[in-house]
């Protein structure tokens, strides 16, 4: 037996979410309430059939236009080619690079020398007493002076070419 | 949304979001299957079938361009909601839809609705009635907040779940909820009301 009847609260409670089984069982024996909810719920119901009708008919006159997407992804697949394609030229850059570090490097070309080395070499060529074309009067000169330094002054092969008496 | 928690909860979400990935890659197809829907939900948020359209295609967009965003935890129908939802509450505050809807009249275009609404199997009288009774529920529709006359259209019109509903506008389920009570009983009082 009922003792009242649902506030607005539960029949709106009802039509939201109908799984509240005390607000069944009252709706079950309440022709009061029953009509009350009926009476919303069929006001929503027609303004859902309008609101669809609407919908539907007013999209019916409007052309379909997609929106036009420029951006294209690439297929998975034609990633996986791609990769496929690139790892064996990495793995043949990875072996050969052992071989490329370990061959020798080419001489350095002149102008790398630097300005210091340079004015070294030259300091030690002005150092020599004796020019590199007359270098080999100098062995003559050393050769003689210890029998006879007044002898023999100049040597071509091993004939004296100037003889002192 | 139950279902797709309880494949959440298998670990099964993997193949079922892998799909849904898919589905967002082929943006003609998406359109074919949500336009409407969508269409739907903007026109009767926003009561212009031009700018409806514009959102409608503005959210295809958008939806394709953050795609990668898409997690896979809702489904795409509430994704695609949320998109349109973002959407159209832009295009309410713009100062141009606030001009129109200013010099507009809303009881025309309801007016207008009546007419095409089709009532097979009412007499004249009943569906005069019917008629009126929509009117008013059209009205008290539209004059309602725009949370509460949103939730009321994907609950009322689109048929969502609460917890879909509460994904797609980015609210717990007791506010929801509080947003229909308060729509409903503005609607039962238009209802009520002598015009």
């Amino acid at each position: 037996m009922k003792t009242s009847h649902l506030t607005t609260w539960e029949q709106e409670e009802y039509i939201i979410n109908r799984r509240a089984p005390q607000l069944l069982r009252h709706l079950a024996e309440c022709a009061e309430c029953r009509a009350a909810v009926a009476r919303l719920e069929h006001g929503v119901s027609i303004f859902r059939h309008a609101a669809v009708e609407w919908s539907a008919q007013s999209l019916a006159t409007r052309p379909e236009s997609w929106p036009t997407v420029s951006r294209k992804r690439l297929p998975v697949h034609a990633l996986r080619w791609a990769f496929a394609a690139v790892v064996p030229l990495l793995l043949l850059v990875l072996a050969l690079r052992p071989f490329h570090l370990s061959s020798p490097r080419p001489a350095q070309p002149a102008a790398a020398i630097s300005d210091d080395a340079l004015l070294e070499q030259v300091d030690e060529q002005l150092s020599v007493a004796v020019p590199s074309s007359m270098e080999s009067l100098t062995h003559l000169v050393s050769a003689d002076s210890g029998s006879n330094p007044g002898t023999a002054a100049y040597t071509r092969g091993s004939k004296p070419i100037v003889q002192t008496n | 949304m139950e279902a797709l928690e309880q494949l959440i909860q298998a670990g099964e979400l993997s193949p079922v979001r892998d799909r849904m990935i898919a589905e967002l890659e082929d943006v003609t197809t998406l359109c074919a299957t949500y336009r409407s829907r969508i269409y739907r939900y903007a026109l009767l948020s926003l009561r212009d079938p031009d700018l409806a359209d514009s959102v409608t295609q503005d959210c295809f967009l958008r939806a394709y361009k953050a795609r990668d965003e898409f997690r896979g935890d809702c489904s795409l129908a509430t994704w695609l909601t949320r998109i349109a939802t973002n959407l159209i509450r832009d295009a309410v505050r713009s100062r141009k839809f606030q001009f129109w809807k200013m010099v507009s009249s809303t009881a025309v275009e309801a007016g207008a609705m009546a007419d095409r609404l089709r009532a097979p199997g009412l007499s004249a009288e009943s569906s005069l009635v019917v008629k009126e009774e929509l009117l008013k529920v059209w009205d008290a529709v539209g004059a309602l907040p725009g949370k509460q006359r949103t939730v009321f259209l994907l609950r009322f019109v689109e048929e969502m779940e609460l917890s879909e509903i509460a994904t797609a506008m980015g609210l717990h389920v007791g506010t929801v909820k509080s947003h229909l009570h308060r729509a409903l009983a503005a609607v039962r009082k238009g209802m009520e009301s002598t015009k």
